[in-house]
């Protein structure tokens, strides 16, 4: 008797497999995407000014032109805000911000997307062919020491010829004791602006007086050293 | 038996100079001998196989493996190796005769376990067979092979991931991974070479292989390999070693130099793009303008009509402009020719240069405008009554001087106001400076003023200036319909909001945009090139090929989407499509994301990693 049952057993569960596999391939579960797409980019998306999460100083020459868009997962939210160019250099004026939060469920952190954006930000190598794809046939300078704004250091390089100034500033905030809340594992800003003179105060004027206004607080950093 | 010559005992010596030093080299190169100028060749036996053994005991186990699958390159491989282990060796009379089950254990599930790169599972298979059969031991070459092949697994799987100091370290540990029948390896040896910044180790790499490997095929493919890191002097050096040194017989070296030329031609042509007027040397120049005259080089003539557009030599721009709508009729060489014609004042044959094209040709509508700018308030850019030559617009315009453009635009505006024409030559001239934003804006800005303008004539094609469209549609007649301004100014916007990625908001307004039926059709084939882009990096291989196919009944297809669809074929395991694909490309014309397709496609084909 134990055998015939050994042997009801087993059938049983065959059954049960072949029955699972039958309502798997019978409910639409035959197919599967091969990678898990969520985890993509997704297209750039239009959205007002208003909806910006930053305000930058106010200035006539770099008005904001348009803004968009993307996610990549659930994790990054990335803005992009081309501002106006008083020269007729090529290249758009733009401030670019990238928002690291972390994730909000267990699947969610098993499954990430690779980062957006690169830590360090730069190398000299890396620093070397942006500028010279941005700012071609200028003469660029890296400044030897950072700057401050609210939320604390960023490095940033010159460019300039006869006529025109540029600026590229960069910058990580991920001082989660004072600055960042808890959601927001880091925030990545990227200002590049160019315009006619060589004041180079004024070009970063805007991104000195950057208010970034995320759903949740962002505080400024404690020390704002001469702002 | 120079073909006995091993790759490895070389490449060898350049792991030992970077190991152990001046000492361990002259160690390595003790049986060199100079084969061409410059190169050092080794004559060394198999890593592995230790002294040579007496007559009769070479073990033939691998030669009577090869035999019997019938792989002829590797039985040939095998048996110059054991000749160059024993010169007085021969290889076995009955090789091809079927064998008798030897004694013991028969070695054949294993090796076609290696043959099929299961490394691993022939590992398993040999100690599950060594339990059965305690006294069996796996033959030596057949435990060689399976370190070998564990080794190149280590080479590709450290290059995949960029660990290059990793491929040096593996490639140390067994030369023979690297030798010219993985020449697959020996590249990535060469490659890691040039990422860990080691120029020299990387051109010496390279200069072993074209030296010793002996097919020429392998030689030219080492050749663009090594021009992704290889500046032209040292390319030049290895062509000349490749097409001369230790030559086999039957095999034609000539290929080797004629890569060499393709490499500079590319060069060539890659400086005359970026150059400013003037850039080139007199040399460099006679020398692109030969090479695109014997190749009959549409693109080519065009680069050349526009470098001395730039030079305002409209003469000479005209020339080759001309040539390359001679031997390949296109908008992008009428284009050029519009613009040259009208450099030089000749705007009867501008007209008539554009003519095929008029309508149908959004670039040639705006060479156009430069021949005839539209009317508009007197200045620079707002057209005239009467025939003044080039206005300072024009003119920056034939220069391809957006910059100058816009500056020009400018002052017109800031003296008498903007107009709807203005503001939309603004926004094509920034477009060209990659600042599509602000490029849509001045569209936008464009039609609302345009729409306050009073109303041109009807344009000649039948659609309304205002933009609204004729019931009667030209297009259906099969005439080319001419783009009303409002049309024109909303195919910019559209233009500009493709440039900043804005496919989805662009799809969904395309059905309800006004655009003449080629423009929209224009639009709808960027946007499906644009998804399929977007769906091989989603690995949506299958999405691919369908928004290709959708988007060749719309446009022919360009290389490199052509070179798209290939990876979309290879990835999907089409290798015969893909390789087709890709051939059929490189025939064309060779670039080194064709060859590169060619190559990786037929290494799948025939497994010759």
């Amino acid at each position: 008797m134990p055998e015939t049952s050994m042997v009801g057993t087993a059938r049983r569960a065959a059954l049960w497999a072949a029955l699972a596999a039958a309502t798997l391939l019978t409910s639409g579960c035959a197919g599967w995407v091969r990678d898990n797409l969520t985890q993509s980019p997704t297209p750039w998306r239009r959205i007002q000014p208003a909806a910006l999460p930053v305000t930058l100083g106010e200035s006539r020459d770099f008005a904001i032109v348009a803004a968009r868009m993307r996610d990549t997962g659930t994790i990054y939210k990335t803005y992009n805000v081309a501002l106006g160019n008083p020269t007729t250099l090529p290249g758009e004026n733009r401030l670019t911000i990238d928002v690291q939060t972390l994730p909000d469920s267990l699947f969610g952190a098993l499954v990430q997307p690779p980062r957006v954006f690169p830590v360090p930000l730069y190398t000299m190598e890396t620093l070397t062919v942006t500028t010279r794809r941005e700012f071609p046939d200028m003469k660029v300078k890296v400044a030897d020491a950072a700057r401050r704004n609210r939320y604390g250091d960023y490095d940033y390089a010159t460019a300039q010829d006869e006529q025109n100034s540029c600026v590229l500033a960069w910058q990580l905030i991920n001082d989660h004791k004072r600055v960042l809340p808890e959601r927001i594992e880091a925030v990545r800003v990227e200002y590049r602006v160019c315009s006619v003179g060589s004041n180079i105060r004024a070009l970063l004027a805007p991104f000195d007086g950057m208010t970034l206004t995320l759903p949740e607080t962002i505080l400024d950093a404690q020390d704002l050293g001469g702002m | 038996m120079s073909r006995s010559v091993l790759l490895s005992a070389l490449l060898l010596g350049g792991i030992a100079a970077t190991f152990g030093g001046p000492d361990a080299l002259a160690q390595a190169n003790g049986n060199g001998r100079a084969l061409a100028p410059g190169v050092k060749v080794e004559v060394a036996p198999a890593p592995g196989s230790g002294p040579a053994p007496a007559a009769g005991k070479l073990d033939e186990s691998a030669l009577r493996y090869y035999a019997r699958i019938g792989d002829g390159e590797r039985l040939e491989a095998e048996i110059a190796r054991l000749r160059a282990l024993d010169p007085g060796w021969e290889p076995p009379k009955d090789l091809f005769a079927p064998q008798p089950a030897a004694a013991g254990v028969d070695e054949s599930p294993f090796w076609t376990l290696l043959s099929a790169g299961k490394v691993a599972e022939a590992r398993a298979a040999i100690a599950e067979q060594r339990r059965k059969s305690p006294a069996w031991q796996p033959s030596e070459k057949l435990l060689q092979e399976l370190d070998l092949a564990e080794s190149a697994g280590r080479i590709r799987s450290a290059s995949d991931t960029k660990r290059w100091q990793d491929v040096v370290d593996a490639a140390t540990a067994n030369p023979e991974a690297v030798a010219c029948n993985r020449l697959d390896n020996a590249w990535r040896l060469a490659e890691a070479y040039a990422e860990l910044k080691q120029a020299d180790r990387a051109f010496e790499t390279y200069k072993t292989i074209v030296t010793t490997c002996p097919k020429a095929k392998e030689r030219r493919d080492t050749l663009f390999k090594a021009s992704r890191y290889l500046g032209p002097d040292r390319l030049r050096e290895l062509a000349a070693l490749g097409a001369t040194a230790n030559p086999a017989t039957g095999e034609d070296y000539s290929t080797v130099r004629a890569a060499e030329a393709e490499l500079e031609t590319g060069r060539l042509l890659e400086r005359l793009g970026n150059a400013k007027p003037g850039a080139l040397s007199a040399a460099d120049l006679s020398r692109v303008q030969g090479i695109i005259r014997d190749k009959q080089d549409a693109d080519g003539a065009i680069a050349l009509g526009w470098y001395f557009q730039k030079q305002k030599n409209y003469a000479e721009a005209q020339s080759w402009f001309s040539q390359a709508n001679g031997w390949a009729p296109s908008d992008k060489a009428a284009e050029g020719l519009v613009l040259a014609y009208n450099g030089l004042g000749e705007k009867a044959q501008a007209r008539a240069a554009a003519e095929p094209w008029k309508g149908k040709s959004s670039r040639i509508d705006q060479a156009l405008k430069a021949v005839d700018p539209p009317r508009g308030p007197s200045g620079p850019g707002g057209g005239r009554s009467a025939p003044q030559g080039p206005s300072e617009l024009d003119r920056a315009l034939a220069r391809h001087d957006f910059a100058g453009c816009i500056a020009i635009i400018r002052s017109s505006i800031e003296r008498s106001g903007p107009t709807a024409v203005l503001l939309q030559q603004r926004g094509w001239c920034l477009l060209e400076l990659k600042r599509p934003s602000e490029a849509e804006a001045a569209f936008v800005e464009a039609q609302a003023l345009a729409a306050r303008e009073p109303a041109p004539k009807p344009a000649k094609g039948g659609a309304s200036a205002t933009g609204k469209g004729s019931d009667r549609n030209p297009a259906a007649s099969g005439l080319p319909q001419t783009p009303t301004p409002a049309q024109e100014n909303a195919y910019g916007q559209a233009i500009a909001r493709l440039t900043t990625g804005d496919v989805t908001g662009l799809t969904r307004d395309l059905p309800r945009a006004n655009l003449t039926p080629t423009q929209k059709a224009e639009i709808r084939a960027s946007l499906m090139a644009t998804e399929a882009g977007r769906a091989l990096e989603d690995k949506r291989y299958h999405d691919v090929l369908r928004l290709l196919d959708a988007r060749r009944e719309l446009e022919p297809e360009p290389r490199n989407l052509g070179i798209l669809r290939g990876w979309a074929l290879y990835n999907l395991m089409r290798y015969d499509e893909a390789y087709v694909q890709f051939k059929s490309i490189d025939d064309r014309l060779s670039t080194e994301d064709s060859r590169e397709g060619v190559s990786t496609a037929w290494k799948t084909i025939y497994h010759d990693w």
